[in-house]
């Protein structure tokens, strides 16, 4: 499906490329920085909040991807394992609210 | 639903393709599936073009104005327009880029766009590979797109367009979560992660009770619309692409066939959101009398109709408010629902047999629900009214710390004024 | 030449390929590409194998959150455009990694090891050469659904299998998050100046110990036997 996809978004840009006028200029290839000229390194101040934001996602992706194979069980699962999928839910929680209360969760 | 239009038409299609391609049956897989796909995109692309015309048209009668009416009766062949303008303009591409990651950026977005659309059920047995880990899959859709975002942002060799694509990063990756967390319930109930088995959970087949999880589990709805919304970057979640802020975020040095394909992804993005909420929660393509695809489209069409109310009513939020939104208060409630529902699905069990395997109180299929509904209301209004008092002693302090400055502030004054005698 | 086999070599020249450029390529933001082209390559094995659901996982963990993780990392390393890393070390790492990689072969070939000295009484002990985990074997428990995603989140919970470790992951994300999080976090800037006047502290304390010893207990002179 994805190759499929693939393909078919090539042959357009393909397409697209044969149609349109190709009229190159300094000016066009200047990087665009609100109509002036560019200030400085091409380089971002990069927050570490960022950084935080993807870590917990990594975080809640892998429970997530062990949490889903206990959800398609769950209809056969006695409730002391439920138990301990919450335990194991209350965890990951516990480590969300450690990032709240230090206050990495705020976006400065 | 015996009659199925649908499959009238693709199962001959399907058995010939197979009895050409005898010899090899896993050639005859990749034959169809790839037929199918490019169906799938082309219908994709055509209700692309509708879904523009339609959201300039609704925004723009929200907005008591008329909306495109010149190319075409009615302005109905706008999306033409467009298209031929997208074909036909230069595509500048700045000097310091790097090439190949800045051309395969596009390329790679609207690849997953069109990809989420391969696990979606159209029809009863109709659904472009029946793949029995759909739900993950079209979170795993999600994240894929992330990286050619930052490809984009990065190929671009731009300050703005890279920041843009950070922030925009910064968003996705956040609302991610409360979107998994609010679909657990759904699979745990379901006992599948197969889209087509969570829309049999909702119909009157194989002894289930004909309750879409909407019914079931409001909250979760509520949150996973709010979360896909935000995914896909719509009003009021569009502050990345907000004209009058960073340009035009991490797609500023794109144009023509480039831009559109961000474009296209945008848009088949949310078509995609639209149809995954139907299926998950409003029962897909099940209904009484019509033929299956019809009611899809209904519902799919209200749906995205609510998108586009949404995106011509509300005000942009701001970006520290969006993150708040959803770390402080979506992903804890997220959470919080999550546990209690594992734990009343033991408790309160439908049916006899769950009864005689795990045990726990029978409630029936009907009083399983109410009872899910009525917690899931109750953690939504709990949370409401959490967050309205934490909000309500913020503002007590902030006007507290306003009242001592305006004080302050009279105090100077009226020395100023001593001195100044 | 089947299609299976097609698709394998398809495969594996996509993973190895990415590989190879993520050691060789220059530009360290392309480096992190080519992992990601590299992983892609891994989940399209795991779907060969018809293991769907680690395909997807794959893509959603690796592609979608660690991947993301090693650039925004990429990207804290100041000047990183103008970095050409170079690798001193690569011809030792070269052998180091194919002297393991023949191990990994062995090991897996071999069904078993013996061990002397490690059975019951000292005797020697047959060890499984790689400890293959098999989930839902042996559970008797009826009502477990067939299908093989159903029978792994049941052994994650079951305390008869693999509960335990499962928690154990858990806390060791926790962990990980907490470690992170203190490591990474933009302190304020009293907390900078408490936590500088804290290791002040700590340094003054130890710079002391030494001068002023405590003072040596009053040994007894010792207990001389009467002769």
């Amino acid at each position: 499906m994805l190759v499929t996809a693939g393909l078919l978004m090539g042959v357009t840009l393909l397409a697209a490329s044969l149609l349109r006028p190709k009229k190159p200029s300094a000016t066009k290839a200047d990087t665009y920085e609100c109509g002036i000229e560019t200030v400085g390194d091409t380089w971002v101040q990069f927050r570490v909040q960022y950084y935080i934001f993807a870590l917990v996602f990594v975080l809640f992706s892998v429970e997530a991807v062990l949490l889903f194979p206990i959800a398609v069980a769950y209809n056969a699962l006695p409730l002391y394992s439920v138990l301990i999928a919450v335990l194991f839910i209350i965890i990951l929680l516990e480590a969300i609210v450690f990032a709240w209360r230090k206050g990495v969760l705020e976006w400065n | 639903m015996e009659f199925n239009i649908i499959k009238f038409i693709v199962d001959p299609i399907d058995g010939f393709i197979r009895n050409l391609l005898g010899f090899s049956p896993l050639l005859g897989d990749l034959v169809t599936m790839g037929l199918a796909a490019v169906v799938i995109c082309t219908l994709a692309a055509l209700s692309f073009m509708a879904l523009t015309y339609a959201e300039r048209k609704i925004v723009a009668r929200i907005q008591d104005r008329i909306g495109p009416n010149q190319a075409g009766p009615f302005g109905l062949l706008v999306p033409l327009a467009d298209g031929i303008k997208m074909f036909t303009k230069e595509d500048t591409t700045p000097r310091a880029a790097d090439r190949g990651v800045f051309n395969a950026a596009p390329l790679i977005i609207a690849t997953f766009a069109l990809a989420g659309f391969a696990v979606l059920p159209f029809s009863p047995g109709i659904v472009g590979t029946a793949l029995n880990v759909g739900v993950l899959y079209t979170i795993a859709i999600g994240s894929g797109s992330i990286i050619a975002i930052i490809m984009a942002g990065w190929g671009s060799n731009n300050k703005y367009a890279l920041l843009g694509a950070f922030r925009t990063v910064a968003q996705l990756v956040g609302y991610e979560v409360p979107m998994i967390l609010n679909l657990l319930p759904i699979v745990a109930l379901t006992g599948s992660m197969s889209l087509m088995d969570v829309v049999y959970r909702q119909t009157l087949a194989n002894g289930n009770p004909g309750i879409p999880f909407i019914v079931y589990f409001p909250f979760c709805a509520l949150v996973y619309l709010i979360s896909g919304i935000a995914e896909t970057g719509r009003s009021p979640f569009d502050l990345l692409e907000a004209e009058s802020e960073i340009v035009a975020g991490f797609h500023t040095e794109y144009s023509g066939m480039k831009f559109a394909l961000f474009f296209l992804g945008e848009y088949v993005n949310a078509l995609a959101v639209a149809i995954l909420f139907v299926t998950i929660f409003l029962g897909g393509f099940a209904g009484p009398v019509l033929p299956p695809v019809v009611w899809l489209l209904i519902k799919c069409a209200l749906v995205f109709s609510l998108f586009i109310w949404l995106r011509g009513t509300l005000p942009r939020v701001r970006v520290d408010q969006m993150h708040d939104l959803n770390w402080k208060f979506l992903v804890p409630l997220s959470i919080v629902n999550l546990v209690i529902m594992l734990l009343i699905g033991k408790i309160f069990v439908a049916t006899e047999a769950t009864q005689q395997a795990t045990g726990g109180i029978v409630v029936g299929y009907y009083g399983q629900a109410a009872i899910f509904a009525i917690s899931n209301l109750v953690v939504l209004f709990g949370g409401l009214a959490l967050a309205a008092r934490a909000g309500r002693v913020r503002r007590l302090a902030d006007e507290k710390i306003m009242a001592a400055r305006a004080e302050q502030n009279q105090l100077a004054a009226s020395r100023a004024i001593a001195v100044g005698k | 030449m089947t299609t299976q086999q097609i698709l394998f070599i398809v495969c594996s020249a996509i993973v190895l390929g990415g590989a190879l450029l993520v050691v060789t390529t220059r530009n360290l933001f392309h480096a992190a590409l080519f992992l990601i082209l590299s992983f892609f390559g891994v989940a399209g094995f795991y779907v060969l194998l018809e293991a769907g659901f680690f395909a997807v996982a794959q893509i959603m963990v690796y592609i979608g959150a660690i991947s993301i993780l090693i650039i925004f990392s990429v990207m804290l390393t100041r000047g990183m455009q103008a970095m050409t890393p170079r690798n001193s070390q690569a011809a030792i790492a070269a052998v180091v990694c194919g002297a393991m990689f023949v191990l990994m072969v062995l090991l897996y070939q071999r069904g078993s090891f013996t061990l002397p000295g490690f059975g019951v009484n000292g005797t020697e002990r047959q060890v499984g050469a790689i400890p293959w985990a098999f989930a839902g074997e042996e559970n008797n428990i009826s009502g477990v659904p067939e299908t093989w995603i159903a029978k792994f989140g049941f052994s994650l919970v079951d305390i008869q299998q693999y509960a335990l470790p499962f928690l154990v992951s858990g806390i060791l994300l926790e962990l990980a998050l907490i470690g992170a999080i203190h490591v990474a976090r933009e302190r304020r800037p009293a907390e900078i100046i408490a936590e500088r006047a804290e290791i002040a502290a700590e340094e003054a304390a130890e710079a002391e110990l030494p001068a002023q010893k405590p003072p040596l207990p009053e040994v007894a002179p010792a207990h001389m036997e009467s002769h």
